[in-house]
């Protein structure tokens, strides 16, 4: 274990970008770029992370189900939150050159299965997108005009459930090409191609975390209504039913706030009536606007 | 501007698709198998690919027309509806299609040739019956017209159809394929309105209610039919005083005889659709309203809606006869 020791037990950690690569050759220029920790290293899928700058990484190793075990492990290792950013980055071959080029698969096919999927909002300000086969087996062919990997198909299939498809992201930098045989990587030249794009990937993350701050705003839970739920005994139905009316309470009411001490010898129904009415006594005077 | 086009391959050769591909020669276009593969599927988040939607094209196979809800259509016709396109440009806020779709890409269906040979079955089984077909039901009208040429398509086919109604319901501002022709007398352009303040605050991405105006007084001077729609019907403390000084907008200048009907709604959504509404926008102030629910409805309730009805009603009534005034009541 690292000094990163809280990590494990912080439900209040609120990471943003949750990389996913197969190599430590990949993740490592990740992993000093945005100064990670390691984490977890007992485990067969080392995880790294930097709290304060909201990342957390996983290195899979290589094929598609050790990509999606090793997403579905940084998850729950770190309990990540269901806002967060999943990217699954890493190196690719490709029907063309020059190699270091950087793109994001807007669909990612599983040879193995014929499983399609489609990760991710576009970002085509800023990168240009290509199809992407998942084959089970290092393709030297580049037959198609894709990008050739063998973990992303895994990927796809399960990070869109921990947040949503349209905060998962394929991004992949071209390693071989015809006329650059896979056999001529070696950890440097990775390293090499992905410090060369280290400053596109901040734009990126930039672009991507526009839509998580978007989604953490909508998903939030408020501490007031946190506090309130840690006072009271809501069952299951009266949580929702308030969790629903202390939304249209604040909406209504945005400067006001729930005071505790006004309600310490309250049941949870009357905390919901309370707020029900104050509500519907606002209606003469409704703005919808 | 769309930046990336999904196609099922067996439709690369179609015409709209070779139209399409010749208005947006720059995006990018990947083959898929059917639409299916992409739109519509779980863990899809409806609000962020809203901001930057795909287009897919697409073949339809079946269900080309469907009977409206009842409560939806003007009078004793038989009233159908048909879907060229799922979802829409535009983001209204009480949009029932952020509701019924985890997906916000366009879904246009090329195949416009087999909607209206479905459509001409219907006439065929109904022969001799009036019937009103509705476009615009998962989608508006017009507002892809500029990409799809959808609108001249229709046009030309219900020209000259007795006892055939096509209405196009839309928001938008796009009608050059109706104005660069010879009105029809069986078609009715059919715009939704609220009041200026509402639809700023509400109908985002859509063209602003003046520029809405503008088009219907050009579509009625040319000739057209107009229906006015108000629906949903908004409440907010001065609805009425908004209500009213929009009515007087869109009838000054307008011709009261080019007014083929007017129908509004209350807002109303189904329990689960509010549902996914209101968690889609928390913070707005739409889904903060203390609604009632009956039957798992969700609405403003009896009291309200039927307030909204009586002033509705007396006051078009100052503008047009009773009986092309109708109520919706889905
Ligand atoms: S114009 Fe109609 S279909 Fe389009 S977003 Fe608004 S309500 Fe929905």
């Amino acid at each position: 274990m690292s000094e990163f020791t809280d990590v494990e037990n912080n439900t209040e950690l609120q990471f943003k970008f949750c990389w996913v690569t197969a190599l430590r050759a990949e993740a490592t220029p990740l992993i000093d770029a945005f100064n990670m920790k390691i984490v977890e290293n007992k485990s067969l899928f080392p995880i790294y992370a930097n709290e304060e700058k909201g990342h957390a990484l996983v290195i899979s190793g290589m094929g598609s189900i050790k990509s999606a075990a090793a997403a579905t492990f940084l998850k729950n290792h770190l309990k990540i939150n269901d806002h967060s950013a999943w990217i699954n980055f890493g190196i690719a071959g490709f029907f063309k050159g020059p190699i270091g080029d950087i793109y994001q698969a807007n669909k990612v096919v599983s040879k193995e299965s014929g499983a399609a999927f489609f990760p991710g909002l576009r970002l085509s300000k800023l990168i240009p997108a290509a199809i992407l086969f998942t084959v089970s087996k290092p393709e030297n062919g580049y037959k198609e005009k894709v990008l050739y990997d063998m973990e992303a198909a895994g990927f796809c299939e399960m990070a869109p459930s921990f947040s949503c498809n349209e905060l998962t992201y394929v991004i992949k930098i071209v390693s071989d090409t015809p006329s650059a045989s896979s056999s001529l990587i070696t950890k440097h030249l990775v390293r090499e191609l992905i410090e060369k794009q280290l400053s596109k990937i901040s734009d990126i993350l930039a672009e991507i975390e526009i839509l998580v701050e978007e989604e953490k705003k909508r998903l939030s839970i408020p501490n007031e209504v946190i506090e309130f739920e840690k006072r009271f005994k809501f069952t299951e139905t009266n949580k929702y039913k308030f969790r629903e009316i202390y939304r249209k309470w604040k909406v209504a009411f945005p400067s006001k706030r729930l005071d505790l001490s006004e309600f310490l010898n309250s049941q949870p129904k009357e905390i919901i009536l309370r707020l029900e009415k104050e509500v519907l006594l606002n209606v003469e005077d409704w703005n919808a606007l | 501007m769309i930046e990336t086009i999904f196609f099922e391959e067996e439709i690369y050769e179609h015409p709209t698709t070779e139209r399409i591909r010749r208005a947006l020669p720059r995006a990018g276009w990947v083959p898929i198998d059917r639409y299916q593969e992409l739109f519509n599927k779980r863990h899809q988040n409806f609000k962020l690919q809203k901001k930057n939607p795909a287009l897919i094209l697409a073949k339809k196979y079946d269900n080309f027309v469907l009977p409206v809800p009842s409560g939806f259509g003007m009078d004793s016709h038989k009233n159908f509806y048909f879907s060229h396109m799922y979802n829409c440009l535009y983001d209204c806020k009480y949009c029932f299609l952020q509701g019924m779709y985890s997906s916000a890409n366009f879904v246009l269906f090329v195949n416009y040739e087999d909607f209206f040979r479905s459509i001409s079955e219907k006439i065929k089984k109904y022969k001799g019956q009036s019937l009103t077909f509705f476009s615009g039901y998962d989608c508006d009208s017009l507002a892809f017209d500029k990409l799809s040429g959808f609108a001249n398509q229709a046009l030309n086919f219900f020209n000259g159809l007795s006892n055939v109604e096509l209405e196009l319901r839309t928001k938008s501002i796009a009608i050059g394929s109706l104005l660069q022709r010879e009105p029809l007398s069986n078609c009715v352009a059919a715009f939704s309105l609220s009041p200026a303040q509402v639809a700023k605050s509400l109908d985002s991405k859509a063209p602003s209610i003046n520029r809405r105006i503008s088009a219907i007084k050009q579509l009625a001077d040319a000739g057209w039919k107009i229906g006015l729609r108000f629906d949903p019907l908004i409440y907010t403390s001065d609805w009425k005083e908004l209500y009213s000084a929009l009515f007087a907008d869109i009838m000054n200048g307008l011709d009261p005889e080019r007014i083929h009907s007017i129908s509004y709604g209350p807002l109303r959504f189904p329990k689960k659709m509010y549902k996914k509404a209101a968690s889609l926008h928390p913070e707005h102030k739409l889904f903060a309203f203390p609604m009632e629910e009956t039957n798992g409805v969700v609405s403003y309730g009896t009291k309200i809606e039927t307030q909204m009805h009586d002033f509705l009603k007396s006051e078009l009534n100052n503008y047009i006869s009773e009986n092309k005034i109708f109520q919706c009541t889905i």
